[in-house]
């Protein structure tokens, strides 16, 4: 996949994919970002995806539910998908509003993270 | 007609610190963007100003989905008596809402790619929220939330 078709840039370590997530997500670019991640997964064989989302503002019912489902797919695809990072805010936010990230493994940092995928 | 839904369909543009057109997906960011705005200026805490961000962003996804074109509008109310306040009216002519009740209810959704969570967390986000809306007319919401002090 070229750098120009990637909504966000990645970085691959050993079999993993990280995701650090810089931009204000709408619904294109989540959507975007969900097909850019299944074929990264695909292309690259990785065994983890790790979305970094500390600079992500605001998570809402949709983003939730694209990335929910982008998880789901990962995991049909024998990869699994670590979020780490969320904000107190949007921790708040998601919530109230009843929104549950399932289907990720998540983590307080990037470092948990990688700790995650990879402890035995 | 609903006397409260065409008041607030028929309520003055001028009135408001912003109207943001919904009709392309990408209004929805913008509404989002404006929201979180105001109420940085108001004085919010990170955390209500996520809040509001984010139900304006469901609003305007409303309005997308279902209903466009619409618009969200959002004013600042300084001298509130419970303290400053910011309001948002998210108003459409689109198909209206057959049972506000259910969709008020978490899960219920029309749409294949939704949790259903909208409103009822709308609802939850914010301190105040109503809908009027009426088949075949359109519908308008009206959210609030106050400042809080810490």
């Amino acid at each position: 996949m070229g750098f120009k078709e990637k909504v966000v840039p990645t970085i691959r370590i050993s079999d993993s994919l990280l995701v650090p997530i810089q931009i204000d997500l709408d619904d294109k670019t989540v959507e975007q970002l969900q097909a850019q991640l299944l074929a990264e997964i695909q292309e690259h064989r990785v065994r983890a995806v790790i979305l970094d989302v500390r600079m992500v503002e605001v998570i809402d019912s949709y983003i939730s539910y694209t990335l929910t489902e982008t998880a789901a797919m990962a995991h049909l695809m024998g990869c699994r998908t670590v979020i780490c990072g969320i904000q107190p805010p949007v921790a708040l936010t998601l919530a109230q509003m009843g929104i549950e990230l399932q289907g990720f493994l998540v983590a307080r940092d990037l470092e948990h993270a990688i700790g995650m995928v990879y402890s035995p | 007609m609903d006397g409260k839904l065409r008041e607030l369909l028929d309520i003055s543009e001028n009135d408001f610190d912003v109207v943001v057109r919904i009709s392309r997906e990408e209004d929805i960011a913008i509404a989002r963007q404006m929201a979180k705005q105001l109420a940085q200026e108001l004085g919010f805490s990170l955390a209500d100003v996520t809040k509001v961000a984010t139900a304006v962003s469901e609003l305007a996804r409303n309005i997308y989905r279902y209903a466009k074109p619409g618009k969200i509008m959002i004013r600042k109310r300084p001298e509130e008596s419970g303290g400053p306040a910011i309001q948002v009216v998210a108003a459409d002519r689109g198909p209206g809402i057959e049972s506000v009740d259910r969709v008020l209810t978490k899960g219920y959704t029309t749409h294949e790619r939704s949790l259903g969570i909208g409103l009822s967390g709308i609802r939850r986000l914010m301190d105040f929220c109503e809908i009027a809306s009426e088949v075949g007319t359109g519908t308008a919401v009206v959210v609030e939330k106050r400042r809080r002090k810490f």
